[in-house]
């Protein structure tokens, strides 16, 4: 056998390749073959396997000169320490418990070293990585960072804090804790958690293991292995980006959605990790269920599969019913009892934390630790069931588009210009600059809100939220509670709120209100209270937001450099005057801000442009659209004038005053509008980024105009929008609507399939009485009317209007739909042969309807009541005043629907226009 | 350490690599091909010095049975494999990185091939190829 040459060898090696991929069979077959065609090169060939089957009867290089890997490492020698036992092997590296071997200190270490499978680059970064990450972390719940090095044979290691304890499920478990001593050692976890996220630092993989209780009690978290940083450091104001490598590491059964898909990780990564550790601790049971077999199972389960409530599952007996048994034993009690401790509060929390889409989730990993400390207090805690009730009780009435009125009269900026914006409020302290420094201020708040708000088109808001999150992590990071801060804060919470973040706004509101109480500037002390008083009109807390506007307007004194100040306090009096149904004082308010806009020196027509929107929306919601329209119109040619067509501002103005015009029964012209707010606020050709309350109000007229395909599709798109945004009320308002263009579209089956889905949802949503049901009860009696149940039909309109009437006499709002139920009930009472009852309802109806509409104006709503009156009074024989009745259901419905809308047709020839046809 | 060892220059290859901000190689091949080399220097340089140990009948053999010379290849074999492997890398440098990470380095086939971006069957060929390359001119040659 001779040696190779290296040519030699190169022609050979592809032969190789081929001959060392078949089996021995295929491989003599082919060798024979390939001898006919060469014999030389076949011979070759020959040998070298030949030499292959030699080499590996001798075990060739099978065993390297480096012993296994891990063992027998004990005893030896790394820096100044000794390994003593190794106490962890992952995908990571190996962990070694070692002691120091010059006897200057007693203290054990862990000792980790990076597993040299990993030595490629990943595995080096993600090494130094938990070294720097863990330099700059000191918390008492936080493994601390002893030393880094790297060992005699090349290894690099981490020396760190020992931590003698157990998972902290184990420990839970063998202890026997009950629920509450779960979530008070989960709390410590938290807030290592939230350490680590002001330092913008998501660990992301939080589990069970690297969650450490020693026998005092006290929690360590390990392993920032596959942590992130979520920004550079300040200094170089680099992001660092992780490679995908590093993103495989974590580990599936506490992964979250977004890490299985590879959507971008963010803060919310650990909050929902920290839901699943809850959950487990709580259940003795992972999210995704037990008995899943493979990897691919579990990760469909954590990106599709809604987990079930912790309470559902202590209780649920299964074939292992044993199994829920011993797990409420080691919670110390039954399953009976644990499954009703977990009922309500806990499992809301967890399933908040679980939420699929991280922008559902807690806001903040302190935002959970808030509601589990509630909780433990017995207090109401913030997160609701599914849905926030704020907003389903703003249903239909607050039937419109985030407004973005945000920062305007708002005098603090953010990042970029908050220096300038720090300096003037500052010197606004001083009278002499008053003024100038506040027109400063203002111009400022010009400019950013033009970026945050208006300058990104309606499509994109994430930008905006990207900004927000950002600036929010910035200001968590700072400390103290001077002026400056407590405004950056109330600045960030009120653009948030803009952006219907309320999750994300209410708890830095009430930080930034907490930290004012001791601060003297009034107009810090006002904004504060104001601005969280506005926000908790929104929720559950409305009597809490009353006391904190009065609060604020009684803390600014009557001077003008407070102008401001007052202006915007007079603004969210007016939201919470609105939300609390005191529209008086609601459009009082608004009046008083427009008075004090006039008065003093500042001449901002941005800020005009808001309080002219701001009273528009308040006569709306209040009914008084008569009132809005002249305001509506008055804004949109201001708005013109100020080169802001083309913004998101744009699109609220057009949707809220296109709603007033709808409420008018002026559908042909509310269209119009309609479309240009579309048209306005989408992106694309799609239309995908068009808010979904738009789409799904532009699908009411529609509907009323009688072109149900398109308004079906708007409706059914805008439904699919809001399902994914999640966004409840839309959702319930687009399946209300659905059902009615379905209707009319006389397919009783689609509509009743809608009502079934909507009405559950109401009822867990909204109190009982509620005019929403109403309207449920409303669309129950068109549904029985289309399949021909008369009597059925009747029983639904009656409930309907009953529930309507309560609502009318308790004065809440909504009571301007009764009319609308009336009506219904009149056709329900026709059908059934109850004239006379028909007639009163009818006429009734009118004259509500006549008492809303706008003298002189023409109102589809009228005619429509004009129709049923007239149908009523033609069946009940009385011919003149029906046909007088039809008349004036013509005249009304020609310019609002137009001459050939069924309405219209239907009631000309009632008025006898074509009784050819009759 | 006072000489310039390879266990220094890779501790010092570290410290610069952790010191900086970013990759210090230009792509994870390179990365791979030095880390392993370095490694083979590394205990080859082992093996010699613990050869040499032993012949001296010092005192440093507490560690024993730790040490990762467990198997009692010769030195002498280890440098001749690694002078051939240095050949082999100018014929196929692929071949002789695989050897590097398997034999020198411990590495299992499953992380050479997820090194490399391989299926662990490439691997695998490549690795016998090289034996029979390493074996051919090792064997021949004695």
């Amino acid at each position: 056998m001779s040696t190779l040459s290296p040519d030699q060898w190169r022609a050979l090696s592809p032969y190789l390749d081929r001959a060392l991929a078949m089996t021995d069979e295929e491989r003599g077959e082919w060798l024979r073959m390939l001898h006919e065609q060469d014999p030389a090169l076949a011979a070759q060939l020959g040998s070298l396997l030949y030499e292959h089957r030699l080499l590996v009867d001798e075990d060739f290089l099978e065993k390297g000169p480096l012993i296994s890997r891990e063992p027998g490492l004990a005893g030896q020698n790394v820096g100044a320490y000794r390994l003593i036992t190794l106490i962890g092997q992952g995908g990571m590296g190996s962990v070694w418990l070692a002691e120091r071997n010059d006897g200057r200190f007693e203290r054990r270490v862990a000792i980790k070293f990076l597993n040299i499978a990993l030595a490629g680059r990943a595995g080096e970064e993600r090494f130094k990585r938990e070294g720097s990450i863990l330099g700059r972390l000191a918390h008492e719940h936080i493994a601390e960072l002893v030393d880094a090095g790297v060992s005699s044979s090349g290894q690099p290691y981490l020396v760190l804090e020992y931590v003698d304890g157990e998972h902290i499920d184990r420990y839970c478990d063998k202890r026997t804790l009950d629920v509450e001593a779960r979530v008070r050692i989960l709390l410590d976890v938290l807030d290592a958690v939230a350490h680590a996220h002001t330092n913008l630092i998501v660990h992301r993989d939080i589990k069970p293991s690297n969650v450490l209780v020693r026998k005092d009690g006290q929690v360590k978290l390990l392993d920032f292995g596959i942590a992130k940083l979520l920004e550079g450091d300040a200094a170089d104001g680099v992001a660092t980006v992780l490679t995908v490598e590093g993103g495989r590491a974590m580990t599936p059964e506490y992964a979250a959605p977004e890490q299985v898909t590879g959507a971008p990780v963010t803060t919310a990564t650990d909050v929902y990790a920290l839901g699943v550790l809850l959950y487990v601790l709580l259940t003795g049971e992972h999210p995704a269920g037990s008995g899943l077999r493979s990897v691919a199972e579990l990760v469909k389960a954590i990106v599709d599969t809604e987990p079930k409530h912790p309470s559902d599952v202590v209780t649920t007996s299964r074939a292992i019913g044993e199994e829920t048994t011993t797990n409420a034993a080691r919670r110390a009690t039954t399953p009976e009892k644990l499954g009703r401790v977990l009922r309500g509060d806990l499992d809301t929390i967890v399933a908040k934390a679980l939420k699929k889409n991280p922008q559902e989730r807690y806001a903040s990993v302190t935002a959970l630790a808030d509601d589990l400390h509630r909780y433990l207090r017995h207090e109401p805690i913030a997160a609701r069931p599914d849905t926030l009730i704020y907003r389903a009780g703003k249903f239909v009435r607050r039937n419109r588009t985030a407004v973005a009125l945000a920062s305007l009269a708002l005098a603090a900026a953010i990042t970029g210009v908050v220096g300038t914006a720090v300096q003037a409020r500052r010197a606004r302290v001083q009278r002499d600059f008053a003024f100038r420094q506040l027109a400063l201020a203002n111009a400022t708040n010009d400019l950013n809100s033009f970026l945050l708000s208006d300058a990104a088109p309606s499509g994109k808001p994430f930008t905006v939220n990207d900004l927000l999150d950002r600036a929010e992590r910035i200001i968590k990071r700072q400390h103290g509670n001077d002026a400056s801060r407590v405004q950056l804060m109330i600045s960030i919470g009120r653009q948030y709120q803009s952006q219907d973040e309320d999750a994300k706004s209410r708890p830095l509101l009430e930080e930034a209100y907490r930290l004012s109480r001791s601060i003297s500037d009034p107009s810090t002390r006002a904004q504060a209270s104001c601005a969280l008083g506005s926000i908790l009109s929104r929720g559950d807390q409305l009597p809490r937001a009353e006391p904190l506007i009065q609060e604020g307007l009684h803390d600014l004194p009557d001077e003008p450099q407070f102008a401001m100040d007052r202006l915007f306090c007079f603004l969210r009096g007016s939201d919470v005057a609105g939300d609390s149904d005191n529209t008086s004082l609601a459009i009082a308010r608004d009046q008083e801000a427009q008075r004090i806009l006039k008065q003093s020196p500042l001449n901002s027509e941005l800020l005009e442009l808001g309080l002219l929107m701001h009273l528009a929306e308040t006569y709306r919601e209040a009914g008084q659209q008569t009132k809005a329209l002249p305001i509506f119109e008055q804004a949109s040619i201001l708005m013109n004038s100020l080169g802001r067509d083309e913004t998101q501002t744009a699109g609220t103005l057009f949707n809220n005053w296109a709603l007033a015009l709808d409420q008018l029964g002026r559908s042909l012209e509310a269209e119009k509008i309609y479309r240009r707010a579309i048209d306005v606020s989408r992106a694309d050709e799609s239309e995908q980024a068009v808010s979904p309350m738009l789409l799904v109000n532009y699908a009411a007229v529609l509907d009323s105009l009688n072109r149900l395909n398109e308004a079906a599709d708007y409706a059914e798109r805008g439904y699919g929008i809001a399902q994914k945004a999640g966004d409840a009320v839309v959702v319930n308002q687009s399946l209300l609507e659905r059902a009615r263009i379905y209707d009319d579209q006389h397919n009783p089956t689609r509509a009743a399939a809608m009502i079934a889905e909507v009405e559950p949802r109401l009822r867990k949503d909204l109190p009982r009485g509620h005019y929403a049901f109403a309207a449920v009860a409303s669309e129950h009696a068109r549904i029985e009317a289309e399949r021909g149940n008369a009597e059925s039909a009747l029983q639904y309109a009656d409930q309907a209007v009953n529930i309507m009437e309560a609502v009318a006499k308790s004065g809440k709002g909504g009571a301007q739909f009764l009319s609308g139920v009336l009506d219904r009930r009149a056709t329900a009472e026709l059908a059934a042969g109850r004239r006379s009852e028909a007639e009163a309802d009818a006429a009734r109806a009118l004259s509500m309807f006549q008492e809303g509409a706008q003298p002189g104006e023409p109102s589809r709503i009228v005619g429509r009541a004009y129709l049923i009156l007239a149908r009523v009074l033609a069946a009940e024989g009385k011919v003149d005043q029906a046909r007088s009745a039809a008349q004036s259901a013509v005249d009304q419905l020609v310019p609002t629907m137009g001459p050939d809308h069924p309405d219209t047709l239907s009631a000309r020839q009632l008025a006898g226009f074509d009784s050819a046809h009759e | 350490m006072v000489s310039l060892s390879p266990t220094t220059l890779l501790h010092e290859a570290y410290l610069d690599m952790a010191a900086r901000d970013g990759p210090s190689f230009p792509d994870r091949e390179r990365f791979m091909g030095y880390a392993a080399r370095v490694m083979r220097g590394l205990i080859i340089d082992h093996a010699r010095e613990r050869h040499a140990q032993k012949r001296g009948g010092l005192f440093e053999i507490t560690s024993l049975d730790t040490e990762p010379m467990e198997n009692p290849a010769d030195h002498r074999e280890l440098v001749r494999i690694s002078e051939t492997l240095d050949e082999l890398g100018k014929v196929e440098p692929d071949l002789a990185q695989i050897v590097d990470l398997k034999f020198f380095c411990g590495f299992s086939f499953a992380e050479i091939a997820a090194m490399r971006g391989v299926s662990e069957r490439t691997v695998q060929r490549q690795w016998e190829k090289a034996r029979i390359y390493l074996h051919r001119k090792i064997r021949t040659d004695v």
